[in-house]
């Protein structure tokens, strides 16, 4: 039986890396609620910033507040360049929605494959962007890198919640959300709002891939379970509003840190995956919607 | 024959000619390669074991119109049942990989009765999950599946004391299976069971509306593409000799989709063209590796964005305009 203090410190870092999985869930929510994709491919967001990011720091010598938003940018880029060349076509040839699945996992694939060969297969990180630390509580240790992801995450989330309330923009996403066919009568370009809301999505991807690197390591291949726990996340929060799939994502955060003290950290990802089918099964609509009838 | 279910002008389907003459050009170049032998002996046998696993994964995908992007848990179930069973404790090859089957059946039963309840995110979500939950037990319960180390040395398929080992013989044998599974479930999809699947994927609705229950039928469909599935995994560790958790990784999911989508979900020969010709393309290109599965994922777009058909419906373009609709 782990001690209280491993338990509590657990706790701690689930709560970290669950923002982490909190921030790739919205950028789900986004895409899902503007077009009804759900994009397979989010977690390489979140490899993509990491890498640019430590690509930007390490090869052209930037400072790291410099390669974080540049990184942002150019991921958000690559969210457009996906939106436009792959899904967009689909879209008009109104595919099958397992074939645009199917699509976005090949993307991830793809993207990936093309990762390897241009950057390399190792695993890489940079430096917390605070040094020193950590901050001790007791025998409880929190990195300063937290304090940024939540700073962050917080800061997102609210400059989220701004834009779709307040601008005109954010509201017309909205509007898609509720009604494709009634926004486009109204004058919304439905296939820009597409595209910004992938552009949105990459970049929260990115954030929580740049925010996250240091504390852990970044490579090619962590895409896969950032977009897995991101979308349990998003799942777990009902694919609705923003503060929904944080607490949701760090639902998920704290019971796969939980399970690594009790069975180890090779069953992170079977328990994640677990909570997923739990669910999937009895919640269809998010843990705070009650429970409803069907999926 | 009448069917009460679906009232159709043609019950059975019959191949056209075009069709015929992919399954021809099909074929020849199995029987090239039996001739030509070499390094493309392998290929071609590994086309056949895919062929048998996108079989069955068309019987869901295409003809029910479910999703199941976890069809390689079951691939794996049955690699591994095959592996542990031969070589922990020196069963038959055959009935090792009749037992796997067994196993994969039911857990194909006991998954697919709860996730089948899902549709559309939700179904493709909780089928990929299965995927990946298989592949990291496959990596961490190392006293079961010795991790990444993987199996080596399973025995070659055969009965009692008659083995397969030479690689033409198996070659030949790999192509007798894939004709028996092909005959099966051509004979499926033109029964009334796969008159009701193709139903269903139709509209639910209208199928539930006429009498098809749609929960069991899907089951069934699962289950037999779960069995295809382990039936391919077991072939491919007698095949090969050596397993390992990559084998039936996420990359699966994508190469076998690729091979159903160049030859055309849905239709009857579409597995089989669509695997014999993503097998050898990339052999004739001589790309590997790393371009290898980019080539894949690029040719899968491209055929997802123009030719969501495939291969197989380009027999549509030779046809009388009036037969099109019921193609």
């Amino acid at each position: 039986m782990p001690s209280a203090v491993e338990l509590v410190q657990s706790l701690v870092n689930g709560v970290g890396i669950g923002l982490i999985y909190g921030l790739v869930a919205i950028g789900f929510c986004v895409i899902y609620n503007a077009s009804g994709i759900v994009n397979f491919a989010q977690g390489v967001f979140v490899m993509l910033g990491g890498m640019f990011a430590h690509t930007l720091l390490t090869q052209f010598g930037l400072p790291i507040y410099v390669s974080a938003v540049l990184s942002t940018i150019l991921v958000a880029g690559i969210g457009v360049l996906v939106q436009i060349a792959i899904i967009n076509p689909m879209w008009r040839r109104k595919a099958p929605l397992f074939a645009i699945i199917l699509a976005t996992l090949a993307i991830q694939l793809l993207i990936e494959q093309v990762v390897i060969l241009t950057l390399g297969d190792q695993p890489r990180t940079y430096p917390e962007f605070t040094s020193g630390g950590p901050l001790k509580i007791g025998p409880i240790a929190i990195g300063y890198q937290l304090f940024w992801v939540l700073g962050c995450g917080a800061l997102m989330v609210f400059a989220l919640t701004q834009f779709f309330n307040r601008t005109r923009m954010g509201r017309a996403l909205r509007a898609c959300s509720q009604n494709r066919e009634a926004a486009a009568l109204l004058g919304i370009p439905v296939e820009r709002m597409l595209i910004v809301s992938f552009a949105l999505s990459a970049a929260l991807g990115a954030a929580a891939g740049i925010l996250i690197t240091p504390t852990q390591y970044t490579a090619y291949s962590v895409g896969g379970p950032f977009g897995i726990n991101g979308f349990i996340a998003a799942i777990i929060g009902g694919f609705g509003s923003a503060p929904a799939a944080l607490v949701g994502g760090i639902f998920l955060g704290v019971i796969q840190s939980g399970a690594i003290v009790f069975f180890g950290a090779g069953f992170k990802n079977i328990v994640a995956l677990t909570v997923l089918l739990i669910v999937l099964l009895f919640f269809p609509s998010g843990l705070f919607a009650g429970r409803a009838k069907s999926a | 024959m009448t069917s009460l279910a679906i009232t159709s002008p043609k019950p059975a389907a019959r191949l056209d000619r075009f069709s015929l003459g992919l399954l021809g050009a099909g074929a020849l170049l199995f029987a090239a390669v039996l001739v030509y032998g070499g390094y493309l002996l392998t290929v071609m046998q590994l086309a056949m074991i895919y062929g048998i696993f996108c079989l069955g994964l068309n019987f869901f995908m295409g003809y029910t119109g479910q999703a199941s992007f976890g069809q390689n848990a079951f691939a794996c179930i049955g690699g591994y049942g095959s592996a542990i069973l031969c070589v922990q404790y020196n069963w038959e090859p055959a009935l090792a990989l009749i037992a796997s089957m067994g196993v994969a059946g039911i857990a194909a039963l006991v998954i697919g009765y709860p996730t089948l309840r899902l549709r559309g995110h939700y179904l493709a979500m909780a089928t990929f999950a299965l995927g990946l939950i298989t592949y990291d037990i496959s990596v961490q319960w190392t006293s079961l599946t010795q991790g990444y180390m993987g199996y080596a040395g399973i025995p070659p398929l055969g009965i009692g004391s008659l083995t397969v080992e030479d690689e033409r013989l198996k070659l030949l044998c790999l192509g007798g299976l894939l004709l028996v599974g092909f005959w099966i479930s051509q004979r499926l999809r033109d029964s009334r069971f796969g008159r009701g699947l193709r139903a269903i994927s139709g509209s639910e609705n209208g199928a539930a509306a006429l009498g098809i229950r749609i929960s069991r039928f899907k089951l069934i469909a699962f289950v037999i593409a779960g069995l295809y599935a382990s039936a391919a995994g077991s072939l491919f560790a007698h095949t090969v000799g050596f397993i390992s958790p990559e084998v039936f990784g996420p990359q699966m999911v994508i190469v076998t989709f690729t091979m159903l989508y160049i030859g055309g979900v849905g239709t009857l020969i579409g597995p089989v063209v669509g695997a014999i010709v993503a097998s050898l393309l990339p052999e004739i290109f001589r790309s590997t590796g790393r371009f290898q599965d980019i080539a894949y994922a690029l040719v899968l777009l491209l055929m997802l964005i123009y030719a969501p058909k495939g291969l197989s419906a380009l027999g549509a373009l030779f046809r009388p305009r009036k037969d099109k609709g019921e193609a």
